[in-house]
């Protein structure tokens, strides 16, 4: 479904206004403290403006709206550095069981993921992970897999795991025997991780697709990421200026000084080009525009997250402030899906290099 | 006049069949300051025909039309690559002298311009102003019917070719520095004024420094009023702005050096770890930048402003420059060469000098983050300590 640019402005909004309201940085210190890592009454909220079934197709429950749209609310939820399953379980996981599943499946999986009353996440293994599941002869997988993206809260699990001819998406259920998961101590608590084991663990294959389901599902949650890290680091740049004209010292507003100027100048150029890249990759959507952003926006927030700490001198190094806030977000945003590496030579092969 | 305007399909027509019927084709001239006897006579037409300034009035070779018909004619213009079309966009003297110039300056000017008889250059710069352009010394002092002056100006491209120049120079040292200055077009040609070639690091001489030495000019060739030239400079640098390209030029021998990646591939280095990540550092900037330079002009043509517009200048420095680095990585050793024999160590080295073209012409890096961060950004002014002195009273290197 194609809809207007102004009614992606709308949808963008409608976010924004309810991520104000409920998505303070209060809201925010809240959730990081909690176990789950999420606001389940926010996630409904969040559902009914029909985000977790923003990419599903309409028959299966969903909005069925496209790339544009998921990077338009994206910048939103980054900008408020929103703690929920949103990328893991509604672009991730609903991205890669439209792309590898069968009707089956997407009959049975899609319409709980799209009214946000079920969670997906997705284990990969892969090049950037060091370790790996495997199926055994018997159809069971065994192995293990990190950094799998709010791991704890999902009641539909996918596993990318090794076949004996490339790669295949399994599912597993929660209570399968042999499986176990982990919740990892992270460095960014709006963003949380598990470690999953499996150990001769029963699993079902999920349609026939192998590695190129997973390469599109991987793209859409590259351009949701990107999305999120031009937003963030809009919102903690803009947060950094209007201290520059209220902190004063030595008698003047210390953004009338060069060396605040001349930075500031310079990080308004990497949050322009974020945004850039970002949207680009969403209308454009080849290897390349994705790549681009993948790396482009990530190096972007952190600098600029660096940069609004650096700024804000003192009290920027303090718990209580919440510029570290975006940083821990875009460090963690920075490794998952592969980082700056992997994009850079992808984005390099575009260009023939 | 009462005629009432075409519309744009009208004109367009009418357009179209003027150069089918005039249009033949021109031969380059040596370079943008030179002319030749064929490109006046072009010229001559255009101007005839109400297309050089359409939206200028009718009495001053104009056709009185608004901006939106006259970018038509621009428009069919460059697609039959015709010069001399819609000059009230982009010439500055002409739009100066029009704005701001008298009945004389005009009717000795305006025709001469805008058919290349005659060629303009600027007198801004002097070696003690550059960032800090309301600071020249060049002065100019009243004598009866005419105006004389004594300074230096610097970075004066199209000085040897040009018949008039147009100056900013001192008239009140008494009064703070931007209220004493005054806006004169200076005919060239005569003995007070000495031309010598500046020549640049990268061995090219494109500038020239100005001495001038009682040079006279007529009474009426001052510009607007006496100590208001800070304002009809700033109309006149608003033009200068909205042609200034992107500084990005092509290598001197037109060698491998200016496509990275093939550079990069003919050399071997491709597979260098370190060579591929600059590599995607560097490809990557550029294409943010077109990115953000898209996303300005549809933002500008949809009517709503947009900060990326004011960015591009300083992205092109940074991209110039790490381009420059990331070819002599690439090239190696064989930068230590120079010359016709060793055109890709010749392109490289002229790549990574030139850079500086743009990162110091038209406003220094450091000039335009200021801008930016003031202008964009909102953030407060730097403390101005010579703003209100009296400019003879103004600490001076």
């Amino acid at each position: 479904m194609a809809i207007s640019a102004a009614e992606t402005e709308q949808l963008r909004e409608a976010v924004r206004d309810l991520l104000a309201d409920r998505c303070t940085e209060a809201d925010v210190r809240r959730v990081m403290a909690s176990g789950s890592g999420y606001d389940p009454e926010l996630w409904k909220q969040l559902a009914e403006l029909g985000l977790p079934g923003l990419l599903i197709a309409t028959e299966y429950g969903g909005v069925g709206l496209g790339a544009e749209e998921l990077e338009a609310v994206s910048e939103e939820i980054g900008a408020a550095l929103l703690p929920s399953p949103f990328l893991s379980s509604s672009v991730l996981t609903a991205t890669l069981i439209d792309a590898a599943g069968s009707e089956e499946d997407k009959c049975r999986l899609l319409p709980g993921l799209a009214d946000g009353s079920s969670i997906g996440t997705v284990a990969i293994s892969s090049t950037w992970t060091p370790e790996s599941v495997a199926v055994q002869a018997n159809g069971t997988l065994t192995g293990t897999a990190s950094y799998v993206t709010f791991g704890q809260l999902a009641d539909v699990i996918l596993v990318v795991a090794r076949t004996d001819d490339g790669i295949g998406v399994f599912e597993v259920s929660p209570d399968a025997s042999g499986f176990t998961r982990t919740a990892a101590e992270v460095f960014d608590p709006t963003v949380r991780l598990s470690h999953f084991a499996f150990a001769d663990t029963p699993a079902r294959r999920v349609g026939t697709a192998g590695w190129e389901a997973v390469q599109k599902a991987l793209d859409l949650s590259v351009i949701a990421l990107a999305g999120e890290q031009a937003g963030g680091a809009r919102k903690i740049f803009e947060t950094t200026v209007e201290y520059l004209k209220t902190r004063v010292q030595f008698g003047r507003a210390i953004g009338s000084f060069q060396a605040m100027k001349h930075l500031a100048a310079d990080r308004l150029l990497d949050v322009e080009s974020a945004t850039s890249a970002a949207r680009h990759a969403a209308a454009d959507g080849s290897p390349g525009a994705i790549a681009l952003a993948g790396f482009a926006c990530a190096e972007a927030y952190e600098t600029v997250a660096l940069s609004a700490i650096q700024m804000h001198g003192g009290i920027g190094f303090t718990w209580e402030h919440p510029a570290h806030l975006y940083l821990r977000r875009a460090r963690s945003g920075a490794q998952l899906f592969g980082g700056s590496r992997l994009h850079r030579e992808r984005y390099l092969v575009s260009k023939g290099a | 006049m009462t005629t009432t305007l075409p519309t744009a399909d009208q004109l367009r027509e009418e357009i179209r069949a003027w150069l089918a019927a005039e249009w033949t084709g021109l031969a380059p001239a040596e370079d943008r300051w030179s002319t030749t006897p064929e490109r006046v006579a072009w010229l001559e037409k255009v101007v005839a025909a109400g297309y050089a300034v359409p939206t200028w009035p009718v009495e001053w070779s104009g056709r009185g039309y608004p901006a939106e018909l006259a970018d038509v004619i621009a428009a069919e213009f460059e697609a039959a690559n015709a010069p001399g079309a819609r000059q009230d966009k982009y010439s500055i003297p002409a739009n100066t002298v029009l704005a701001f110039g008298t009945e004389k300056l005009k009717n000795d000017l305006l025709h001469d311009v805008l058919t290349e008889r005659s060629r303009t250059c600027l007198f801004y710069s002097e070696p003690g102003a550059g960032s800090d352009l309301a600071g020249v010394r060049t002065t100019a002092v009243r004598d009866g019917d005419r105006w004389i002056v004594n300074g230096q100006k610097v970075w004066t491209s199209g000085a040897k070719t040009a018949d008039y120049a147009l100056l900013i120079a001192r008239t009140d040292w008494d009064v703070p520095k931007h209220k004493g200055l005054s806006y004169f077009v200076v005919p060239m040609h005569q003995p007070g004024v000495d031309i010598r070639p500046l020549v640049q690091i990268t061995g090219e001489a494109h500038f020239n420094e100005v001495f001038l030495t009682d040079v006279e000019i007529p009474a009426d060739y001052l510009v607007g009023e006496e100590g208001k030239g800070w304002r009809v400079l700033q109309t006149a640098l608003a033009y200068e702005r909205s042609i200034m390209g992107d500084g990005a030029r092509a290598s001197r021998h037109g060698s491998i050096a200016d496509d990275l990646v093939e550079l990069a591939r003919d050399r071997g280095r491709l597979a260098d770890p370190v060579i591929r990540d600059n590599l995607a550092t560097v490809l990557a900037l550029r294409e943010l930048n077109a990115l953000n330079n898209a996303r300005a002009k549809a933002a500008a043509e949809q009517g709503t402003s947009s900060s990326v517009m004011s960015l591009g200048k300083l992205a092109m420095s940074g991209i110039l420059h790490a381009e420059g680095r990331l070819r002599t990585d690439i090239a190696g050793p064989e930068t230590l060469l120079a010359g016709d024999e060793n055109p890709v160590a010749d392109d490289v080295n002229f790549l990574a000098l030139n850079a500086f073209f743009t990162s110091i012409g038209g406003g220094t890096d450091q000039i335009q983050r200021t801008i930016i961060a003031e202008r964009v950004l909102g953030l407060p002014k730097e403390p101005e300590i010579d703003r209100d002195l009296p400019f003879r009273a103004v600490r001076r290197s």
